[in-house]
């Protein structure tokens, strides 16, 4: 990191607690923000926010309506062009890179609302992923080839077949995405996302909408793909639930009106005061999934 | 110069009651009304038959066509039509308006007769009383005009800004959805803004009559240049398309004060004013903006969160992919294979004439198949591939028989000179939105149109240029099935591309440009690369077509007939190379059977048809064929299964929170039927 970068980290509130929440991580974060503005006309979306997601971890990302987590989602994709600011993956400076750029330098992401390729099957989402990141000529060059209709890679069927398995969804992966629940739907979009093999994955609310069980069943595919040591991989998750966030996330960032309010690792966010006011409450009641949450439904 | 202003003005106003039309009913429904030439010329000549041909006075005559027909056909179009298409795709809401305008003007032969009618009478008594002013001429016809866009200007304004129906009005505009959900009907508002949008047709329609005579190719130009005041607008703001309606009949009549009265540039460069200013307009717009197509959104969050998965996008909807994922080989491969063996055996059956007809329609399922590329996989808007089927006719012709290249030689140069054209059109079009594209596809076309297709090494004193057939096969029977074989060689490279990684690159462009590019893949690339294609697909397409019809006249690539063969391929299946086969085949055989074995007055009844068929795509967007093979199968599988089978249906967004759904079985949906 530069010295601006440390300035720009210097700027929240540091944390002493060695978990390496508040202070600059030991190792260099796979994906880092720095003084992030964006602005839409009159409006600012994001004043200087800098968020950094050290590898193989599950960092959070939470705050009200508005806060503006989706617009910061949209920067680090590079679907949004910041007014000021620098985003770093794995140390490189990829804040004039497209967002397909991005994705094959390894940075995934699922959406709020699933974003889905209606004319594909479940298997297919995943195939295409995977030829994206590992076959890429493949998108050029197979339409000339008959051949190629039957010429997947062992690799590529390990890569599939196993994610299918590993999300519970063998069942429907010949099935058009179309016909599909909001809940498998999310799954999809994971898988997609997990087909890659991104060091990063940003997940913009994936546990909204989703039944207990079905979130429970989430939860633990991200815990296992954070545990997995063949490769290391990094969420940024943005939650509306935060008691899953709480639960989950090794550091979490608050967002309140476009700023960063707070950081940490969950216990100091949740007893940090500002958070506090803006956004938990006085009181943290027991989630869904067994730990402190905002309120019954979730939403702040 | 006052003498040119004041008879631009009178055409600049018709201009401006037109575009006042069509944006009125682009706001409040989303539908840009390509029909509204038709219709305008459908009131006129209502108008010329009340008061020329049963001598009703003017003042009867008017208040019965424009005042009465006209608003009645917008609310008859309404009930039966336009109320289903709120929320459908704009290929969907083009295609029907195009079935309309095919419709329209020979369901007005059918009334009216097919008399030929160069001069008609507006709204001023004859003999026409000529006023000067400052010592120039100004007839009470255009008197008539200025008063008509005062009105329109002045009285629209009041209603929509002062009134309780204005409130109505902009309030449904904002969302149909949370003006219904707020006790007032968003259908009743509707009804009253297409009655008044026809009735603005109609208006324009008598108006124009005695500028440009009652020919409907002339008043489906018209409302063509009337686009560019609606672009100009950004398809939503009232006083600027009349503003700019206006300004650009002044800037017409002007430009002829200045250019040589004895060119053929001179009317080459007045007929396509209007289509440079909407190129200009674009260009302006996309180099400060970065991208256009916002203002093609209609309605607000809720209106767009209730639009049915699939609907919102180009192409159909996603029942074909829901069935597809439940019919074997056999349900999918049966119907497609007897009309391929169909197809081979008619030829040799059928003799002298309808051989010939055949070598066409097989060229014709060639040009249909690039829009099988560009629309059905690419998922664009594209309205001019008819233009690259003429450059490919032109060129291929040029270079065989002016050249001495062998003929197929020069039918594949024919496509490769269409195909870098059709990589700029792609480029320039990435950052619009649907409609936009569809303006910008257009406007080339009618550029083309204008200045290339007219030059005289292409016309030839009206003769076109002779196209020669490859010596192997020089018969039509011969040639036949050499179109057909050309036709397969493209279908198979389709459906390769189609399973094919890249076809499931352009399946995820056309899906959801964000998820595809955050994911890895190159929207512009992709949707470049099947542009190209698509392009080179419609110039071999048109080389055979010129070989079929052994020469190549401009005159058979106008681009609005081009608009009326993609509403035919869209009846039929814009997604399914067999469906382009079949539209070729009932493109060039229903009129020719119609022709050969019917009466006379029965000529216009295949347009109707076409018409009513690419209307019927506003309640199946699939188009026929999907939806008789989706009946087939289902009778097929309901006679095997036993087991009662779902309606077409789609899933809703949010339909469901569970994380598996129930297990796949033949003929049933995993999801509950939701159709709208």
């Amino acid at each position: 990191m530069t010295s601006a970068d440390d300035a720009a980290f210097a700027k929240g509130a540091p944390f002493a607690d060695g978990t390496g929440a508040g202070t600059a991580p030991a190792v260099a974060p796979v994906l880092a923000a720095y003084e992030v503005s964006v602005r839409f006309g009159g409006l600012r979306a994001l004043s200087d926010v800098s968020v950094e997601v050290p590898p193989g971890r599950i960092v959070g990302l939470v705050g009200p309506n508005g806060a503006g987590k989706t617009t910061l989602f949209g920067v680090l994709s590079g679907l949004l062009r910041p007014t000021s600011g620098r985003v770093c993956l794995r140390g490189e400076d990829i804040t004039a890179a497209s967002p397909q750029l991005r994705a094959r330098k390894g940075l995934a992401r699922t959406f709020q609302q699933p974003e889905l390729f209606l004319g594909l099957t479940v298997r297919e989402h995943l195939v295409l992923a995977h030829r994206v990141r590992f076959a890429r000529s493949r998108l050029l060059t197979d339409m000339w080839n008959p051949r190629a209709l039957f010429g997947t890679s062992k690799a590529e069927n390990e890569r599939v077949d196993g994610l299918l398995e590993l999300l519970d969804l063998t069942r429907v992966a010949r099935a058009p995405v179309a016909s599909l629940p909001l809940g498998t739907s999310r799954l999809v979009e994971v898988g997609r996302a997990l087909a890659a093999q991104p060091d990063v994955i940003l997940l913009d609310e994936p546990l909204s909408g989703l039944d207990l069980r079905a979130s429970e069943n989430l939860t633990e595919v991200f815990r296992r793909v954070v545990a997995n040591r063949e490769h290391e991989v990094s969420l940024l998750m943005v939650e509306h639930d935060v008691a899953a966030v709480l639960a989950l996330s090794s550091t979490i960032f608050v967002l309140d009106f476009g700023e960063l309010i707070a950081r940490g690792s969950p216990e100091q966010v949740r007893h940090d005061p500002a958070v506090r006011a803006a956004y938990l409450g006085e009181e943290a009641p027991v989630s869904r999934t067994g730990t402190a949450s905002t309120n019954g439904s979730g939403e702040p | 110069m006052l003498q040119y202003v004041i008879a631009g003005l009178a055409l600049g106003g018709i201009y401006a009651i037109a575009s006042a039309g069509l944006v009125i009913t682009y706001v409040s429904s989303g539908i840009l009304n390509f029909a509204f030439g038709a219709l305008a010329y459908f009131v006129a000549r209502f108008y010329y038959y009340l008061h020329t041909q049963q001598n009703w006075g003017i003042l009867p005559a008017a208040v019965v066509a424009i005042g009465l027909c006209g608003p009645a056909i917008g609310i008859l179009l309404y009930g039966v039509l336009f109320r289903y298409m709120r929320l459908s795709s704009p290929l969907i809401k083009v295609v029907a308006t195009v079935g309309l305008l095919v419709a329209v003007p020979s369901v007005a032969t059918l009334i009216f007769g097919n008399q030929a009618i160069q001069s008609a009478p507006g709204l001023a008594p004859e003999p026409v009383r000529v006023f000067h002013v400052l010592g120039v001429p100004v007839t009470l016809d255009q008197v008539i005009v200025y008063c008509c866009v005062l009105a329109t200007v002045l009285i629209g304004a009041a209603v929509l800004r002062y009134t309780d129906v204005g409130l109505k009005v902009r309030a449904m505009v904002d969302s149909p959805a949370m003006t219904g959900l707020s006790g007032t009907s968003p259908n009743a508002v509707s009804v009253g803004v297409w009655a008044v949008s026809i009735f603005f047709a109609g208006l324009a329609g008598v108006l124009a009559a005695p500028i440009i005579g009652l020919d409907p190719v002339n008043f489906t130009l018209l409302v063509a240049a009337a686009f560019a005041a609606v672009v100009a607008a950004k398809l939503r703001s009232l006083p600027i398309a009349v503003g700019v309606g206006l300004l650009m009949g002044i800037l017409t009549s002007l430009i002829q004060r200045y250019l040589p009265s004895n060119s053929n540039w001179t009317t080459e460069i007045v007929d396509a004013i209007p289509f440079m200013v909407i190129a200009v307009v674009l260009i302006y717009n996309l180099v400060r903006r970065g991208s256009i197509g916002d203002g093609e959104r209609v309605g607000g969050p809720l209106d767009r969160a209730i639009i049915p998965q699939g609907e919102s996008r180009l192409a159909g909807s996603t029942a074909s992919a829901l069935d597809a994922g439940s019919i074997g080989l056999l349900g999918r491969y049966l119907g497609p294979a007897l009309l391929l063996v169909a197809a081979s055996v008619l030829p040799l059956i059928v003799q002298g004439f309808w051989v010939g007809l055949f070598a066409q329609a097989f060229a014709y399922g060639i040009i249909f198949l690039s829009w099988t590329l560009v629309v059905g996989e690419g998922g664009m808007l594209w309205l001019c591939q008819i233009t690259f089927a003429g450059v490919g006719a032109l060129t291929a012709s040029q270079l065989a028989v002016n050249h001495g290249w062998p003929v197929l030689a020069a039918i594949v140069a024919g496509g490769l000179v269409a195909l870098p054209m059709g990589l700029i059109v792609g480029f320039l079009s990435i950052r619009l939105g649907d409609l936009y594209v569809a303006l910008v596809t257009l406007t080339f076309g009618l550029l083309m149109e204008n200045l290339v297709f007219t030059q005289n090494i292409f016309v030839n004193q009206g003769l076109g240029v002779n196209m020669t057939r490859p010596a192997f096969a020089g018969t039509d029977l011969s040639f036949t099935y050499l179109s057909l074989a050309a036709f397969a060689v493209v279908a198979l490279f389709i459906m390769n591309l189609r399973r094919s990684s890249t076809g499931l690159a352009l399946n995820a462009v056309r899906w959801s440009e964000p998820a595809a590019k955050t994911t890895g893949i190159s929207v512009v690339q992709m949707k470049v690369l099947v542009a190209g294609l698509a392009a080179l697909v419609a110039g071999i397409g048109g080389g055979f077509l010129a070989a079929a019809q052994t020469s190549a006249q401009p005159g058979n690539f106008d681009t609005f007939a081009g608009v009326i063969w993609l509403a035919v391929l869209v009846t039929v299946g814009v997604r399914s190379n067999v469906a382009a086969l079949l539209a070729g085949i009932t493109f060039v055989m229903l009129p020719a059977l119609a022709q050969a074995y019917l009466p006379t007055w029965t000529a216009n009844i295949p347009p109707v048809l076409f018409g009513l068929g690419a209307i019927g795509v506003a309640k199946f967007p699939d188009g026929t064929l999907a939806q008789q093979g989706q009946l087939f199968r289902r009778f097929l599988q309901s006679r095997v299964d036993r087991r009662p089978v779902t309606l077409s249906g789609v899933a809703l967004a949010g339909d469901g929170a569970g994380m598996v759904p129930t297990e796949p079985t033949s003929g049933t949906r995993l999801t509950e039927d939701v159709s709208p």
